[in-house]
């Protein structure tokens, strides 16, 4: 590894296994010693940081564990007013998004990059389509009355303890939930970009990985989410 | 570079496996949802959130090892996911601990409370009043 | 660049050159700092930041001494003395404590340390920086629109009802948490993949053990302490009651939240002095370190039980006897592993060949302080002491000397070891020894008669207290102007310095640490040719060899 900045590119001094200068590679950063090392890095960075998504979606499952500790029957009976086919329809949604956007890193691998557009065009859309879905739920929530703390004026479970918790906690988890879907919509158009520019090959697409990766945690939390808030 | 970390080259990563297997895991995934579905609104006599997270918990490990390519993966990519569910576990059982242990006067109006013998916590019938 | 001098000769063996062309003016202008990649140089801007965050807290503490000194209200309303207690504890830990040695030193060493040319990104570690800046720019919003009066605890249901706008503060707290999250992920994946062929796991530095260390708690904890922020604040503004027992909600849950993120920081801010701890006591007695594998899997070890520890924070809150008795045992083990590091400095003082020094003094009030502060530490851990000590002067003074006597001392001796290698200019090591003296003085002033006024029962974070306390608390605020002057001294010899200092050379204690192994100042690319590392860190003579036992 040389440190000299004056050593012009292309100069043999990486040939320990007969490969290309690995310094000719536009995509190597210059304190790294191979792609290889970089690709690495990379996963290990994003890994860490969805260490860091799981341990705060961590403190809203601790919050809706606490209070149907405390208010089991209340919590049973609010999850029979949500809407059950809707957060079915969701769940399917986001599972096949993380199927599809598995199929577009896949397929940016083996070089189909149009295949690849396709399927990370049809990731956005499935996540557009949640944020739609859950939408509606909201709405008919705020006419219900089913809403936090102060709001709640729910008349189907009044006097229920603990029913307006339920709430809250479904806003807050619910609420956190669909912005990191945003946020991971976001990513996955900025990559898509990319990928049409012509960015991404068989041999550079930590980018495409790295954004799949951030939008299966997004579908992980919500396989969870699923069945404590809708199903028991 | 000197890494202890084993660095699987990008060959071992792009040819370990074909597209098929992706389209197996989210077929598995479906018949998961399904079957949580189908399970969660039944009365299990207790066993509703048990079963619902263990099917939960399957679903994403199959998720995390197979989309994710956490089964392909270097092993420090497994230890830091592996260590930060632990800590989420950590956080529940500090919590919990404290919860199923406190006196009743320390737990919020309508909460189960510890029986004084070791029969079942006594859930209040009515429901306290709460601030409006 | 010989590495291999006689380890009782104490002048440097280097001719003393300083590096013309250096990482401070390879590029020139402001835009070049502003949109730098250079580790080095966000390390120096961390550097001027936690230093005027340092001023901002130490003005709110004197503040507070100030009012202190007298039982009734002294210089301001009670109001007043809410806001400024915590904002002292709120501007001290969030914008100085938990970023300073990481992001000062954190960044400045660690790639030198390694052999590694910068960290894994370059580019998230300048955006760690102006997300710091971001934070801090919205908590001293919030200072000047009124700050907030909850104490640096925020607990619920004070927080969430209180008519002060918390909101700026809150916020800026939970941006904070991104520069924290950002520079802890940046460093663990430099120690994974850029070190050096020839540096192993067992062949890094100590500093770069307790880094690690510190990066893997700033990573898991601060994501928990970035929710309670957020939903604190979304209760306040939006009445959700989460918290709130009107509502159903538990406000002990609240605390569990806080502290689960809040114990693990104290580790945050005391694993990297350790490891400062362990470079410095190496270099200044000259002697091999003692026990290198049990320091490092220490730090380890104490940022892995640090994390079972948090509700001994919560003893008289409510929480169950049942969790208080397992949260009081298991607070105690980290005492064991701070006690083996305390063994192990020890053990490497003894029989060395001192070089009494700034850094020096420094040291030895940190063993002093450390072994106080973690035997005091033990003993508020244990639930029936706690009973009358909590919320007394008595948690104050253990924790400050934790904070400032062990870890701000190693702050001070990070400062004074690796000024020359960050500057090329060495200071006046005879006021730097004057003014470790002022602060180790000072701080005993301030805080040991803490210790008695908790113990005698005076209550922390009140405006009043009974006459009887007067002396102590008078004695208290005097320690604290000795203290202050103490800094004021080092700020002006260091800022002397930089311009007139002598020049130091590549390696002006003549320290076996890696990071001396180039310039000084360093070149922009830190090192000239790729190294060899045939030593380990820390090693000044051949196992068995006959050390010349000096005293200089």
């Amino acid at each position: 590894m040389s440190s000299s900045s004056a050593l012009p590119h292309g100069e043999p001094h990486g040939e320990q296994h007969g490969e290309e200068d690995p310094h000719s590679n536009p995509h190597l950063a210059h304190h790294f010693d191979s792609m290889e090392t970089q690709n690495h890095a990379s996963r290990l960075g994003m890994w860490l940081f969805l260490g860091t998504e799981v341990l705060l979606f961590a403190g809203l499952f601790l919050g809706y564990s606490v209070y149907r500790h405390f208010y089991p029957h209340t919590f049973r009976e609010a999850s029979r007013h949500l809407n059950l086919v809707m957060g079915t329809i969701n769940t399917i949604v986001l599972i096949s998004s993380s199927f599809t956007v598995a199929m577009a890193y896949y397929s940016v691998k083996k070089g189909r990059n149009k295949a690849a557009a396709a399927l990370l065009a049809f990731t956005i859309l499935c996540a557009l389509t949640f944020l739609c879905i859950k939408g509606f739920e909201y709405h008919h929530k705020f006419e219900e009355g089913a809403l936090p703390g102060k709001w709640f004026h729910f008349q189907e479970m009044e006097g229920m303890p603990g029913a307006n918790m339920f709430f809250t906690v479904y806003f807050l988890s619910t609420g956190l939930h669909a912005f990191h879907v945003i946020v991971g919509m976001a990513i996955l158009i900025w990559v898509l970009r990319r990928l049409l520019r012509g960015d991404f090959n068989p041999t550079y697409y930590i980018p495409v990985e790295l954004g799949g990766l951030y939008w299966h945690l997004v579908d992980l939390v919500w396989i969870f989410l699923f069945p404590l808030l809708y199903l028991i | 570079m000197a890494h202890d970390d084993k660095i699987k080259d990008d060959k071992e990563h792009a040819h370990e496996h074909g597209p098929g297997r992706y389209f197996v895991i989210w077929i598995l995934l479906l018949v998961f949802t399904l079957t949580t579905v189908v399970t969660g609104r039944m009365d299990l006599h207790g066993a509703n959130l048990p079963v619902a997270l263990l099917i939960a918990t399957i679903k994403a490990t199959l998720v995390v090892l197979f989309f994710m390519h956490l089964w392909d993966s270097e092993g420090i990519n497994r230890l830091v996911f592996g260590v930060s569910i632990l800590f989420v576990m950590v956080l529940l059982l500090g919590v919990f601990g404290d919860l199923l242990t406190r006196s009743p006067a320390a737990l919020p109006l309508g909460a189960p409370v510890p029986a004084l013998d070791d029969s079942a916590p006594v859930v209040p019938e009515h429901a306290p009043r709460m601030n409006p | 660049m010989n590495q291999h001098a006689d380890s009782s000769a104490l002048a440097p063996t280097e001719a003393r050159v300083y590096q013309e062309i250096n990482y401070l003016n390879a590029d020139r202008g402001v835009a070049s700092w502003l949109k730098t990649l250079d580790h080095k140089r966000i390390g120096v801007m961390y550097f001027v930041s936690v230093l005027l965050a340092f001023l901002l807290g130490g003005i709110f503490a004197m503040i507070v001494r100030l009012e202190l000194t007298t039982p009734e209200p002294t210089l301001i309303s009670a109001n007043t003395y809410n806001r400024m207690f915590t904002l002292h504890g709120m501007v001290m830990i969030f914008l100085f404590m938990i970023p300073a040695i990481p992001g000062v030193f954190g960044n400045f060493c660690l790639p030198l340390m390694l052999g590694a040319k910068d960290v894994a990104f370059p580019r998230l570690n300048l955006l760690s920086l102006y997300v710091y800046w971001t934070g801090s720019a919205l908590v001293l919003w919030g200072v000047i629109t009124g700050g907030a009066d909850t104490g640096w605890t925020f607990y619920a249901p004070y927080s969430t009802t209180t008519p002060m706008t918390l909101f700026p503060v809150l916020f800026g707290v939970f941006i904070l948490g991104f520069s924290s999250i950002l520079t802890g992920l940046n460093f663990i994946v430099t120690i994974h993949t850029l070190r050096a062929p020839g540096i192993t796991w067992m062949k890094m530095p100590l500093f770069v053990w307790a880094i690690y260390a510190t990066s893997i708690i700033q990573v898991l904890a601060t994501p928990v302490i970035g929710l309670t922020t957020l939903l604190v604040g979304i209760e306040k503004v939006g009445g959700f009651g989460l918290f709130d027992p009107g509502r159903g909600g538990d406000p002990v849950l609240m605390q569990h939240l806080f502290w689960f993120y809040s114990h693990p920081a104290v580790y945050i801010m005391v694993l990297p002095a350790m490891g400062v701890m362990s470079e410095i006591i190496a270099a200044y007695a000259r002697k091999n370190i003692f026990g290198y594998k049990m320091i490092a899997y220490s730090s380890l070890g104490i940022a892995f039980v640090g994390f079972f520890a948090w509700g001994h924070h919560m003893f008289v809150s409510g929480q169950s006897p049942f969790d208080d008795g397992a949260f009081a045992v298991i607070s105690m083990l980290v005492g064991v592993f701070t006690a083996i590091k305390v063994f192990n400095w020890v053990g490497t003082l003894y029989r060395g060949a001192i070089y009494v020094s700034g850094p020096f003094i420094y040291a030895c009030g940190f063993l002093f302080f450390i072994v106080f502060g973690g035997m005091t530490g033990i003993a508020v851990a244990t639930v029936s002491l706690d009973v009358h000590w909590h919320d007394t002067y008595f948690v104050v003074a253990h924790f400050h000397f934790i904070m400032v006597g062990a870890v701000i001392m190693a702050f001070l001796a990070a400062i004074h070891y690796w000024f020359p290698k960050m500057f090329g200019k060495m200071y006046h090591e005879g006021w730097s020894m004057v003014a470790a003296v002022f602060i180790v003085l000072g701080f005993n002033a301030t805080f040991i008669p803490q210790f008695l006024l908790g113990n005698a029962g005076m209550p922390r974070r009140y405006y009043m207290y009974p006459e009887r306390f007067t002396t102590l608390n008078v004695f208290s605020t005097a320690g604290s102007t000795l203290l202050a002057f103490g800094f004021i001294i080092i700020a002006i010899y260091l800022i002397w310095a930089l311009k007139y200092g002598d020049i130091a050379g590549p390696n002006p204690w003549n320290s076996k640490g890696y990071e001396w192994l180039t310039s000084s100042p360093p070149i922009k690319e830190n090192f000239e040719h790729t190294l060899d590392y045939p030593e380990e860190p820390h090693t000044y003579h051949e196992p068995g060899e006959e050390v010349e036992h000096v005293v200089i």
